[in-house]
């Protein structure tokens, strides 16, 4: 304390002597619940001060539990085994079949079994030449 | 001063110990115990001073711990040197809200038809237990001077008490006064200069 805030007089002074002698008269019981009263408020400067370090990692660690969230979705909608391989000449005979408006109406009244049987009797023919 | 910091050091305790304190955080480990120390340094002053205003004991430690809690949580990030007025003006606050509560409270209890007495209760051993204080050569003198400042004080208004308590026995300084209170320096030497005049017109000028 600075001499500005020494008391000036002295009844200032021996107020200040009797002030202090009273606190001398706080009992045990007041004592110790002062105490507890300053251990729990350093534990709640404690805690507070371990909340705002958490708060300031809190992006950090929300960036990263995002991007793991992502990689996991996108790694489990991945289809199982190896992905169809279109090879290039049956690409372009379905494209011709496409193409083609006449094959396109022998669709529409498709004959299964005529169509199969002409098939093979081309291929006897082709066989035998 | 020093013979405070004799008083309060049974009680103390490193502040490393406290549970929460991150024992890896130098920083941290140094403010919990700048913490600490100020505590230990204002609460038996704090308690005179809540006692003063609410004349119960249970309510001015209730008044103690809230103020420092609230300490805790809110400013103990920031610089030491801001904590005692910060300290006192939450504690007024808290000892302004305790008095208008028991206000309210006396108004509801004297309409009640039956009301019971609080003075019934056994006497608390731990209460009884004597100060861990020396006895001074002087001690009845003092216990007697100690007993008609209080009863002195008791009748002073409330802002002049309050003015007297902090500028003599916690010593803070007009400008830190007037911070606690959240009045001007002006008010707080007004106030300190007539509770000085009522004091003396009661006690003497050298009533010790």
């Amino acid at each position: 304390m600075s001499a500005v805030n020494e008391p000036q007089t002295d009844f200032e002074r021996n107020a200040r002597v009797v002030l202090e002698q009273s606190l001398s008269r706080i009992d045990g019981r007041t004592r110790s619940r002062l105490n507890q009263a300053r251990h729990a408020a350093l534990e709640a400067a404690g805690a507070r001060r371990t909340g705002w370090r958490s708060l300031t990692l809190m992006p950090t660690v929300g960036a990263a539990a995002a991007a793991l969230l992502v990689a996991v979705v996108l790694w489990q909608r991945q289809p199982a085994g190896e992905p169809p391989v279109v090879e290039p000449q049956h690409a372009a005979e379905d494209m011709d079949l496409l193409a083609d408006s006449e094959a396109l109406e022998l669709l529409d009244g498709w004959d299964g079994p005529f169509y199969e049987w002409a098939t093979a009797q081309t291929d006897n023919v082709q066989s035998d030449g | 001063m020093s013979e405070f910091a004799t008083l309060a050091s049974p009680y103390s305790m490193p502040a490393a110990l406290h549970g929460d304190v991150d024992l890896t955080d130098p920083e941290a480990q140094t403010r919990s115990r700048a913490l600490n120390q100020f505590l230990a340094g204002v609460e038996l002053k704090a308690f005179k001073i809540a006692q003063a205003a609410l004349r119960h004991e249970d309510d001015a430690l209730d008044a103690v711990q809230d103020a420092m809690l609230q300490l805790a949580r809110a400013y103990a990030d920031r610089p030491a040197q801001e904590w005692k007025p910060l300290f006192y003006r939450i504690l007024e606050n808290r000892i302004r809200d305790m008095q208008r509560r028991r206000t309210v409270r006396g108004r509801v209890i004297a309409w009640l038809p039956f009301r019971g007495d609080e003075d019934d209760e056994e006497p608390d051993p731990i209460a009884q237990a004597p100060s861990p204080e020396p006895q001074p050569p002087r001690r009845l003198e003092l216990e007697q001077a100690v007993g008609a400042l209080e009863k002195a004080l008791g009748g002073l208004p409330r802002r002049q008490q309050q003015a007297f308590l902090l500028r003599t026995l916690e010593g803070l300084d007009v400008a830190q006064t007037a911070a606690a209170m959240g009045c001007s320096e002006g008010s707080v030497k007004t106030h300190y200069f007539r509770a000085l005049q009522a004091l003396r017109a009661r006690l003497g000028e050298f009533y010790l």
